[in-house]
């Protein structure tokens, strides 16, 4: 465990100093900051444009971080040859695979709390509102964000296994757009009485070998208050456990392919 | 190291079934239920960049910038580029009830001529998008009330439409005590007054209990509110003879509706100028408060329907009204027992294209829409106005009112043709001018406003000259 650690540790001091990361990072802070500018324009609907310009934002800038954090993470460590330096201590690949994404993974969350401060303070100056119960539940939308990175991340780093940066960055950004509207189009199709049965049997294998990304997009009852969610927090429980399920299929194909991969 | 990597697939594929089994069997139909985006149509109405932004999930930022850019055109004037960013956002959130009864209302009352008369073209595509904002938002009164609102007071006709989506708005548990009162106008409108003497009863009931649970001022004021209306009601129920009527004693007793008062409407509608008609004419109420409804639509306008059309025909938004077809309404304000309008509809070809070969020419009167003290007279449905020409009781059910149709071909309106020199003129059987000069009784003094009478006094029913032109 100490290995996993120690890479995780030194990864999210890299990720730390890549300026590109704390670019991306800056300017969605920005672009959260300036939010209360722009509700203020929207008729009537100054707090549910806030949200969701915010919570927009924060999944945004995360999506690009996770992805640009993760798909460098192994090429970069063999075309530097940095890699031949951990391996030759004791430290298995396995390890030092579960180590970056773990790394990867709290560098992200590092990242996104940090937004997430700064959701909650923009909000709450822009609504006078100090009251911790009406600030916290705002906090849920990045908690799953959170998931949904750490399951992009781990995609990505099973990509990067095999495949150079550029094209990782298309697969797993392809993915993710894949993964965020194919439960609506899965649904649709399932319920469609004009569709064939052979259609419907590839979508259903589709959908349950691609991660949804779609699962942890619950910002609209956030937005939208009025919605009465029956069991959320169950709700949330479940797809996390889903992710950690699809985190630990990707980690695992990662390990395989990474350890009989030549560095 | 063969055992180890057997072990991970093994786990991989515990993994697979696992997280498949909770996707399908679990998540899936919880996340339809609560998290699904309903945005049915987005595809055809979104950029390709909007469209990449909202299928990534990310269809909340888009409908909010989106929104933000509605508001800069709101205040620059600009209706027209609201209309598809209030349709964008509605189908990329439909969770956004502001944005649909803010739509709902600017769609159905934002667009009007240069003079200020409404396009009612919008109403269907307005009433649509409230339709479509109640059944994707049932859980709150909102759409509901919103909805009722737009028939109760902007269709001001149909009022059992009114009624029925106020009473679903008061079935949501979220429905605003205060807003409640509004079912009872609703069936007074409709001519029901014992149901609207029993909703303010029991919402006066609600208010009272609620006062007693929390001593706060808006509960004092509704209480008051509906103990005042229900008083109101009861009397004009009394008064108006309706209880009467209901008993079947009404022929024994005075009331004030009794006996039917004549209106002797009469109307003329003269095309003073191409695009440009004057409509004048008689309404025997002394009282101010009278407002006729004037139609001027194409003959063969869709579902058109006698003083109207069936409004709420269509469940489509469509945000671009039929541009071939005509329909100009307006409210003729009645004084001194005339009214006299001209209307210019030369300014707006888009709203009157007059594209049409003939034109129905409607004056319609529903005692339903009168003030109080002009219903005192004619009671709830009429059942105290008369019109030996026209009144109708089959224009609208249970209701008695004034209705008659004119008719003016396009030629006529646009001054073509033979009419290119002559004035068109059209105008009911009993149609007689107006004298320029009033009899004394005429002139309706108000108490405390004239210190000297205008004109010389005269004998009753002596004229100083002029008389009928």
């Amino acid at each position: 465990m100490r290995p996993i650690l120690s890479i995780a540790g030194t990864t999210v001091g890299e990720a730390i100093r890549r300026r590109v990361l704390l670019i991306i990072l800056l300017v969605g802070i920005l672009f959260l900051a300036i939010a209360p500018g722009l509700s203020i324009l929207s008729a009537r609907q100054e707090r549910a444009v806030l949200i969701g310009l915010t919570l927009g934002v924060i999944q945004l800038t995360s999506v690009v971080i996770a992805i640009v954090l993760t798909v460098y993470m192994i090429p970069n460590e063999i075309e530097r040859r940095t890699i031949y330096t951990i391996l030759c201590k004791p430290v298995q690949r396995w390890q030092f695979l579960v180590g970056k994404y773990l790394g990867a993974v709290a560098a992200l969350a590092l990242m996104m709390a940090m937004m997430t401060v700064v959701l909650i303070v923009v909000y709450a100056i822009q609504q006078q509102v100090y009251s911790p119960d009406q600030l916290a539940p705002l906090a849920k939308a990045p908690v799953m964000f959170f998931v949904q990175m750490s399951l992009l991340a781990a995609v990505a780093i099973f990509f990067s296994t095999f495949v150079t940066p550029l094209v990782n960055f298309f697969l797993s950004g392809g993915l993710y757009l894949i993964g965020s509207a194919f439960s609506s189009f899965f649904e649709s199709i399932s319920q469609s009485a004009n569709v064939q049965p052979f259609a419907k049997g590839i979508a259903t294998f589709a959908n349950m070998i691609l991660p949804n990304f779609a699962y942890y997009n619950v910002q609209n009852p956030l937005i939208n208050p009025q919605q009465a969610i029956q069991n959320e927090t169950v709700y949330y429980i479940q797809v996390t456990v889903y992710g950690l399920f699809y985190i630990g299929i990707l980690l695992v194909g990662g390990i395989l392919i990474f350890d009989r991969r030549e560095v | 190291m063969k055992k180890s990597k057997s072990m991970l697939i093994g786990a991989m594929a515990v993994l697979a079934v696992g997280q498949g089994l909770m996707s399908s069997g679990v998540i899936l139909p919880q996340w339809s239920k609560n998290y699904k985006p309903r945005a049915e149509g987005i595809d055809g109405q979104l950029g390709p960049d909007q469209l990449l932004f909202a299928l990534a999930g990310f269809r909340e930022l888009i409908a909010g910038i989106l929104w933000v850019q509605a508001d800069r055109f709101f205040e620059t004037g600009n209706y027209d580029a609201i209309l598809p960013i209030i349709r964008l956002v509605t189908l990329l959130d439909p969770k956004q009830i502001d944005v649909y009864s803010t739509g709902m209302w600017h769609i159905g009352y934002n667009f009007t001529d240069e003079e200020q008369r409404s396009d009612r073209r919008y109403i269907p595509s307005a009433l649509a998008l409230g339709k479509e904002g109640a059944t994707k938002n049932d859980y709150t009164y909102e759409m509901f009330f919103e909805t009722g609102w737009m028939w109760y007071h902007k269709v001001q006709d149909d009022f059992p439409k009114a009624v029925d989506w106020f009473l679903q708005a008061q079935e949501k548990k979220d429905m605003q005590q205060a807003r409640k009162n509004v079912l009872g106008m609703a069936y007074q409108r409709n001519g029901q007054p014992d149901k609207a003497l029993e909703t303010y009863l029991r919402l006066y009931n609600e208010s009272d209990a609620l006062l007693k649970k929390e001593q706060i001022y808006s509960h004092f004021q509704n209480k008051e509110t509906l103990e005042k209306n229900a008083d109101n009601t009861l009397i004009r129920m009394i008064q108006r003879g309706w209880l009467a009527e209901q008993e079947g004693t009404f022929d024994q007793g005075s009331y004030d509706t009794k006996p039917p008062f004549d209106v002797q409407f009469s109307a003329r509608v003269t095309v003073e100028e191409a695009r440009v008609i004057r409509v004048e004419g008689f309404w025997g109420v002394r009282p101010v408060g009278t407002r006729v409804r004037f139609i001027l639509r194409d003959s063969d306008y869709p579902d058109a329907i006698p003083g109207g059309m069936l409004w709420d025909k269509t469940d489509t938004v469509s945000l671009d009204p039929p541009r071939d077809r005509t329909w100009a309404q307006d409210e003729l304000f009645v004084r001194n027992q005339r009214f006299n309008r001209k209307l210019d509809l030369s300014k707006d070809p888009t709203m009157y294209s007059f594209l049409q070969p003939e034109y129905t020419i409607e004056f319609y009167y529903n005692p339903r829409v009168a003030p109080p003290h002009i219903q005192d007279k004619f009671g709830w449905s009429g059942e105290g106005m008369t019109d030996k020409n026209f009144l109708r009781t089959d224009v609208r059910e249970g209701s008695r009112v004034v209705f008659t149709q004119l008719t003016l071909t396009r030629d006529q309106i646009l001054r073509r043709g033979e009419w290119a020199d002559k004035v068109p003129i059209v105008q009911t059987k009993n149609f007689i001018a107006p004298r320029n000069v009033r009899t004394e009784d005429e002139i309706l003094v108000t108490p405390g406003m004239l210190s000297e009478p205008l004109e010389p006094k005269l004998n009753k029913g002596e004229r100083l000259g002029g008389g009928e032109n």
